[in-house]
C-alpha cells in the first residue's frame, strides 16, 4: 500500500507497476478439479434450463442456460456439471455460477476451426469473445455505435498488475498478427497502441500510432487516454464507446493472434496474484479456475476477515468467495491482510479539499459526496457533475474523513439509470 | 460452493494514503506549539492554565454534546482539543476561568456542535466564541488591562490599541523585528509571529492546510495597508507592522484555513483569503476594533459558500454529445 508521502503539499504520485525487463515465465496452474463458470444471465425456476446437472460437457462446448438466452459461457475443460447455482455479482446483479467437475478424457468440441478462414466480426462475435482478455467484439458489432478508433491497450489500467505489458513484451509478433487481422476483420482506420512511459516497442508496425501513458495512476483508465491521447474529451454520462472508440486488451489481441493459427480456442489466462507479502506472481492459469487453487498452489493462507480483490487495489472488486473464478478479463488478483485493510468510516465530510485537487475530471466531490449522501442522485447527476466521473478512485483515497467517496459514485449512477429507465418505462406506458 | 472463510466484502478503492482526521489535528496542535511554548514562557504558568482548561473544557463540552445528541463519541478526533488550545491561544494569560469555559462552550456548541458537529459548521468556531466573549466582556480583551501586572523587557502596550488610541507615532515604539519575535503585549499564542510562520510553513507543506487561502489572506493584508499606508502615511500604518501585530499571522495560519468554513477551489481560495486581508485592514484602518481578524475572517465565512461556487467546468460538461 502507497501512503501519504510526508511532504503532503504536491500531489502524491501512484506508480503503475512496471512488467521486468526480462519477464519472468508464468507459473502453470494444473487444470483443478472443480472449474467454475460464471455465466452472465440469472436462473428462472419457471423454464426448463437446456443444461442441466449431471451432464456431460466437452472442452470448448458454448453453453446457454435457456433457449431464448443470449449470454454463454464456454466450458474450458471437458467434464460433468456437478452444480447450477445463482450468484450475487455486484449491485444484486445476479448471475449463474456453473460446476464443472473436469475428467482427463478431454473430449472437445471446436465449432470455430470451419469458421476461422474465413472470419469476420460476426463469428468472432459469436466465438471468440470469451478469449482470454475479453475482446470487445460485441462493441465491435454494435450497430449503434460507429467504433472509429481502436485502442490497444499494452499499458494495465490499474496498479497490481502487469499483464497487458508482459503480451507486449513476450508476445510481439503475435501482437502484431493480432492487429493485422483486427485490421482486417473491423476495417477500422485508426488503430493505436498504448505503452507505459519508457517502454520500447519491439517491432515497428508500420502506420500504426503509439501513445506513451504517463507512469502514475491513473493516467492509463480509456477516459484518461481519450483526454490525453486522443484530445477527444467524452460527454458527461456517455462512454469511450459512445464517442466511437474502442478500448482492447494485448491480451486479447495475441489470443485472437493464436485462436486463428491454431484455429481454436484457448482458455489460458495469465493473472497476476499479489499475496499478502506483497510479492507479485505471474501464474497461467484456465478459464475457471477457483480462485482457491492458485492460493494453494503458492501456499498462500487467507484467513477470515482477509480480503481478495479481483481486479486491481484502485478499480477492483472484493469477493465474498475464495472459489471465485479466473475469469477472460481477470488481469490481477489481490490478497490483503484483514490488519492492513484501511478503515473506512461514515463520518462527514470535513470539507478538507484533497479530493478536489486530485480530481482528474475536476469534480466538484465535496458537495457531490453530500448530494450522494443524502440520496439526491438526480440533483448530484445535474449541478454536481456526477456523470463526470471517470471512476480512479482517488477521491477515496486520499479521503481525509475516509468516506468511501468511490462507493457513494457507483451507487450513484447505478441509481441514476434505475431512475432514467425507470421514467423511460413511464414514458412509454403513457 | 462449501465456503467456509469468511472474507471481507467491501468497495473500491482498496488502498488508503493512511490520513485521518486525528492526524490532521494533531499536526495542526504540533503546528501551533512553537507559539504556544513561547506564550507559556513568556507569560508564565497563568498562561498554561489557560490553554490546558481552555482544552479540557473544550473536550467536555464536546462530550456532553455528544451524550445531548445521543451520537457518537467524538473527542477521539482530537477536533474539540484542537479548537480548544487554538481558542486559549487567543486569550489574553490572564482570562478568568469562567470566561475560558464560557468561551469554550460557545465554541463547541454554538460554533460547532449546532450545525451537526465536525464538518458541517458555516463559521470557524472559535471565532465564534472568541466573537461572543469579545462582544460580551471587552474588558478582557483589553490586552493593557490585562497584562498589567507584567513586566516586560520591552514595550508593554498592545501594538494594535495603540496605534486605535494614540495614532500611527507609535509604530516607532515596536521595531519590526520585536514584534516578529514575541515582544508584544498581546494574546497567549498570538505574539510570537516567527513560531506562528514556522508552524504555518510546516502545515502547508505537510499539505494540512491550503497555502492558497495562506498566501491570499497576507497578500490582502499587505496590499490594503500599503494602500492606506501611501495614500495617507501620517494616520495609517505600514503593511509590516500590520502583518506581524495582533492576530494577522494567527489568522493567516490557524483560522482562516479551518476546513469547513473555507472554500476549496482555487479562484475562491484567493478572492476568500484576499477579502479577508483586506477587511482586517479595513476594520483597523477606519472600523471600531483595534484587531480586525476576528469579525473580517467570520465574514469571509459568510461569503464561502456562494463564492465557492466559481469552480472549474468538470471533465465533459458542456461537451456536444457526439
Amino acid at each position: 500500500m502507497i501512503k501519504q508521502p510526508f511532504i503532503g503539499l504536491s500531489q502524491p504520485k501512484i506508480k503503475y507497476d512496471l512488467v521486468e525487463a526480462e519477464p519472468k515465465e508464468p507459473e502453470v496452474i494444473p487444470v483443478p478439479k472443480n472449474i467454475l463458470l460464471l455465466l452472465n444471465d440469472s436462473l428462472n425456476s419457471a423454464k426448463i434450463t437446456l443444461i442441466n446437472k449431471g451432464d456431460q460437457v466437452k472442452k470448448g462446448e458454448k453453453l446457454f442456460l435457456y433457449k431464448e438466452s443470449s449470454e454463454h459461457v464456454i466450458s474450458s475443460s471437458s467434464g460433468v456439471i456437478k452444480k447450477i447455482e445463482s450468484y450475487a455479482g455486484e449491485f444484486g446483479d445476479i448471475k449463474t455460477s456453473l460446476v464443472i467437475e473436469t475428467d482427463t478424457k478431454d473430449e472437445s468440441v471446436n465449432d470455430f476451426a470451419e469458421h476461422a478462414d474465413n472470419l469476420d466480426l460476426e463469428i468472432a462475435a459469436r466465438f471468440l469473445k470469451l478469449l482470454p482478455g475479453a475482446p470487445p467484439f460485441e462493441t465491435l458489432t454494435d450497430p449503434t455505435k460507429k467504433i472509429h478508433t481502436l485502442v490497444i491497450s499494452g499499458a494495465d489500467q490499474d496498479l497490481s498488475s502487469t499483464t497487458r505489458q508482459y503480451f507486449l513484451k513476450t508476445a510481439s509478433e503475435d501482437l502484431k498478427e493480432g492487429i493485422q487481422i483486427l485490421k482486417k476483420i473491423t476495417s477500422i482506420p485508426k488503430i493505436v497502441l498504448t505503452v507505459p512511459e519508457g517502454f520500447r516497442v519491439e517491432t515497428e508496425i508500420s502506420g500504426m500510432q503509439v501513445f506513451n501513458i504517463p507512469s502514475d495512476y491513473p493516467h492509463a483508465l480509456p477516459k484518461m487516454i481519450m483526454k490525453e491521447q486522443l484530445q477527444t474529451i467524452v460527454p458527461a454520462g456517455s462512454s469511450c464507446e459512445d464517442t466511437g472508440v474502442c478500448f482492447i486488451s494485448s491480451e486479447a489481441v495475441v489470443s485472437l493472434a493464436k485462436a486463428c493459427r491454431d484455429k481454436r480456442m484457448n482458455f489460458d489466462k495469465i493473472v497476476c496474484i499479489t499475496g499478502k507479502d506483497g510479492v507479485q506472481r505471474r501464474v497461467n492459469a484456465t478459464i475457471g479456475t477457483p480462485v482457491a487453487n492458485i492460493l494453494k498452489h503458492f501456499n498462500i493462507h487467507v484467513n477470515d476477515q482477509d480480503r481478495l480483490i479481483v481486479g486491481g487495489p484502485f478499480k477492483g472488486l472484493a469477493t465474498f468467495t475464495i472459489f471465485h473464478p479466473v475469469q477472460a478479463h481477470t488481469d490481477s488478483i489481490i490478497i490483503q491482510d484483514s490488519d492492513s485493510i484501511p478503515h473506512i468510516s461514515d463520518s462527514a465530510c470535513i470539507n478538507c479539499g484533497k479530493c478536489i485537487k486530485i480530481c482528474p475530471a475536476k469534480i466538484p466531490v465535496n458537495l457531490l459526496v453530500r448530494q450522494l449522501e443524502a440520496n439526491l442522485f438526480e440533483d448530484a447527476a445535474e449541478k454536481f457533475d456526477l456523470e463526470s466521473c471517470i471512476e480512479c478512485g482517488l477521491c477515496s483515497y486520499v479521503c481525509t474523513a475516509k468516506i468511501p467517496i468511490f462507493q457513494y459514485i457507483r451507487l450513484g449512477k447505478h441509481e441514476l439509470l434505475r431512475i432514467k429507465a425507470e421514467a423511460e418505462t413511464e414514458d412509454a406506458n403513457v | 460452493m462449501s465456503n467456509k472463510i469468511k472474507l471481507t466484502v467491501s468497495h473500491a478503492p482498496f488502498w488508503h494514503n493512511g490520513d485521518s482526521v486525528g492526524k490532521m489535528n494533531l499536526n495542526i496542535m504540533l503546528a501551533a506549539m512553537p507559539a504556544v511554548i513561547f506564550g507559556i514562557i513568556q507569560f508564565g504558568v497563568p498562561a498554561l492554565g489557560v490553554i490546558l482548561l481552555a482544552i479540557a473544557s473544550s473536550m467536555f463540552w464536546e462530550l456532553i454534546m455528544n451524550f445531548a445528541t445521543k451520537r457518537r463519541l467524538s473527542i477521539g478526533d482530537f477536533d474539540a482539543a484542537l479548537l480548544g488550545l487554538l481558542f486559549g491561544m487567543m486569550l489574553p494569560a490572564t482570562t478568568p476561568w469562567w470566561v475560558v469555559i464560557t468561551g469554550a462552550l460557545v465554541t463547541i456548541v454554538i460554533g460547532k456542535q449546532i450545525y451537526g458537529g465536525l464538518g458541517a459548521n458555516p463559521f470557524n468556531p472559535v471565532l465564534v466564541g472568541l466573537a461572543i466573549l469579545m462582544v460580551s466582556w471587552p474588558g478582557y480583551f483589553d490586552f493593557d488591562a490585562a497584562l498589567l501586572n507584567y513586566e516586560f523587557s520591552h514595550e508593554a502596550l498592545a501594538p494594535l490599541a495603540a496605534l486605535k488610541h494614540q495614532g500611527v507615532d507609535v509604530v516607532g515604539f515596536f521595531p519590526i523585528l520585536q514584534l516578529v519575535m514575541g515582544k508584544q503585549a498581546g494574546a497567549i499564542g498570538s505574539t510570537f509571529g516567527l513560531g506562528i510562520i514556522i508552524g504555518g510553513i510546516y502545515l502547508i507543506l505537510r499539505g494540512y492546510i491550503r497555502w492558497e487561502i495562506t498566501i491570499s489572506y497576507i497578500a490582502g493584508i499587505i496590499i490594503t495597508a500599503l494602500i492606506f499606508n501611501l495614500s495617507n502615511a501620517e494616520n495609517y500604518a505600514g503593511p509590516m507592522f500590520h502583518l506581524f501585530a495582533g492576530y494577522t499571522l494567527f489568522g493567516a495560519i490557524f483560522l482562516a484555513t479551518e476546513n469547513s468554513s473555507s472554500p476549496v477551489n482555487l479562484i475562491p481560495m484567493l478572492i476568500y483569503g484576499f477579502f479577508g486581508g483586506f477587511m482586517v485592514i479595513l476594520i483597523r484602518n477606519i472600523g471600531a476594533f483595534p484587531d480586525g481578524t476576528v469579525f473580517a475572517i467570520l465574514l469571509i465565512n459568510l461569503i464561502n459558500p456562494l463564492i465557492d461556487y466559481i469552480r472549474p467546468k468538470a471533465l465533459g460538461r458542456g461537451v456536444n454529445n457526439a
